[in-house]
């Protein structure tokens, strides 16, 4: 086993044959050559792991041959000594500048020459473990890419499939993730009463955990419109859920509510989340007057004995509610002005009819406002008409 | 950025915060207020918010993380100076109701 391989180029022979005495004493394996272009010979067959080449040389000179072999991406890192009479026109700054990695100057010691070989030879090693470590570190970056988009695939999953109904409403959504995957849920599904049971709640933090809880949240509130009750048995029951399962900083803001279509009234539960824009007659289009539904409460998963109060107001046919997540309204622009909740009535006042493209024209206007920054939350904003 | 000072007033200690309290800086604070909290054992601790334009909701838990905290070693926790955007935060999420809040850091100082 050598300790490397070492290219002697020099026109000179006694010079070759000292060097390569030398360096195969010392457990390099050398390999020779005359000039730059039997060199570039000899490279195609064997790669060195260092270089050692006079300046002047005839064929192709060594800051020729040095600028060849820094030029191209397969032999850049081959450690470059450029060994040069000290004459002025080859200062040592003059080849560090060719791109060689050290320079020694003539006449030299054998021994100094061996010296540098050994020192470069260290950092040789020290290369190849950085690069070692960082193809480890692309790898692994890599596999988590595949594993977060997958994650967020399985998260889009969650979301219902849109356009959706249940029970007198006609919902869909548009959802925008800050970092791929994200802390946002919403559900609508059918109560056991005929009715229409609604979720759109908010965790704490970003990426993984928050995906992690969210999903919790969701499946929490799932069970619990299958045990039927309303939103305020639900909030209580979530609220324990969450605090019993969930580190001490994990919560989430949550809106749920109920829809009765018989009495066309909807009983909701705002817990820390942004109440609902209501829009009467809302789904028909054209001008109107949005208003954002009263009520506020604690979020979920702070304290298990925390009440929450339910409420309701009406949700006749031909109404629409806007759902969203604060991460909508926000958004801190440049002039540090936000949208907040009165922008977003303003940009609900005036609607399409069709709910896909009222969604698409609130989610434009708003990162319109924004601009250059979009959005730095997740987003997620449902249009439900009643229908 | 986010400028985090604490001091010690006899048996309470105070924390001061200026700046946007967010998913980014949290676990800078969450550090300080976990050393305040170990360190001092403080009858009180006094967090005061008044250079505080934003906070959004991880800040929020890391608030109600620091109740507990201290609730568990018997000692109080009082937030003070609340700008209003941050007081409107609180308002959404019926915080105003969980923690004591008062309006300086004297009063906070004093419980009163």
């Amino acid at each position: 086993m050598t300790k490397g391989v070492v290219l002697v180029v020099d026109d000179e022979v006694q010079i070759r044959d000292i060097l390569g005495f030398y360096l195969k004493r010392a457990g390099y394996q050398v390999l020779l050559a005359e000039n730059g272009r039997q060199a570039l010979e000899v490279m195609v067959k064997v790669q060195p792991d260092l270089i050692l080449s006079d300046l002047r040389m005839p064929e192709l000179a060594g800051d020729e041959f040095c600028r060849i072999v820094k030029g191209k991406p397969e032999t850049r890192d081959i450690y470059f000594v450029l060994v040069s009479a000290m004459d002025g026109s080859s200062s040592k700054i003059g080849g560090l500048n060719l791109g060689a990695d050290d320079m020694i100057t003539k006449p030299f010691h054998a021994q100094e020459v061996m010296a540098k070989v050994e020192s470069a030879f260290r950092i040789i090693a020290m290369q190849n473990e950085i690069k070692r470590q960082n193809l480890e570190l692309t790898r692994f970056q890599d596999r988590m890419t595949a594993e977060l988009s997958l994650a967020a695939r399985l998260q889009m999953g969650l979301l219902p499939s849109i356009p959706g109904q249940a029970a007198g409403i006609r919902y869909t959504h548009r959802y925008l993730p800050a970092e791929g995957i994200g802390g946002d849920i919403y559900s609508i599904l059918p109560a056991l009463d005929g009715g229409a049971a609604v979720l759109i709640a908010d965790v704490s933090g970003h990426g993984v955990t928050a995906a992690l809880v969210s999903a919790m949240v969701k499946t929490f509130f799932e069970a619990q419109v299958r045990l039927g009750g309303g939103p305020l048995a639900w909030a209580h029951a979530m609220n324990r859920d969450l605090t019993r399962s969930t580190l001490s900083e994990q919560f989430a803001t949550a809106f749920l509510a109920h829809l009765d279509p018989a009495t066309a009234t909807l009983h909701y539960v705002v817990a820390g989340h942004d109440a609902p824009l209501y829009i009467a007659q809302g789904a028909r289009g054209g001008l109107r007057r949005p208003g954002l539904l009263p009520g506020k409460g604690f979020m979920l998963g702070i304290d298990e004995n925390l009440p929450f109060t339910e409420q309701s107001c009406p949700f006749e046919l031909g109404d629409r509610m806007i759902l969203f997540t604060d991460g909508l309204v926000e958004v801190e622009r440049e002039d540090r002005t936000l949208l907040g909740h009165d922008g977003l009535l303003r940009v609900c006042s005036e609607l399409p009819q069709d709910a896909e493209r009222a969604a698409d024209h609130i989610v434009e206007t708003v990162r319109q406002f924004n601009d250059p920054m979009a959005f730095e939350d997740d987003v997620t904003l449902v249009v439900m008409d009643r229908t | 950025m986010l400028n985090i000072q604490t001091r010690q007033e006899g048996n309470s200690s105070v924390v001061t915060i200026q700046g946007k309290v967010n998913f980014e800086v949290t676990a800078q604070l969450r550090d300080v207020i976990r050393d305040t909290v170990t360190t001092h054992l403080p009858k009180l601790l006094v967090i005061n918010l008044e250079g505080v334009n934003f906070i959004d909701s991880s800040g929020l838990g890391l608030l109600v993380a620091a109740r507990n905290s201290v609730d568990k070693n018997n000692g109080k926790l009082h937030l003070c100076g609340l700008p209003p955007q941050v007081k409107k935060t609180f308002d959404q999420t019926n915080l105003t109701n969980y923690f004591s809040i008062f309006a300086t850091e004297q009063d906070a100082l004093r419980g009163a």
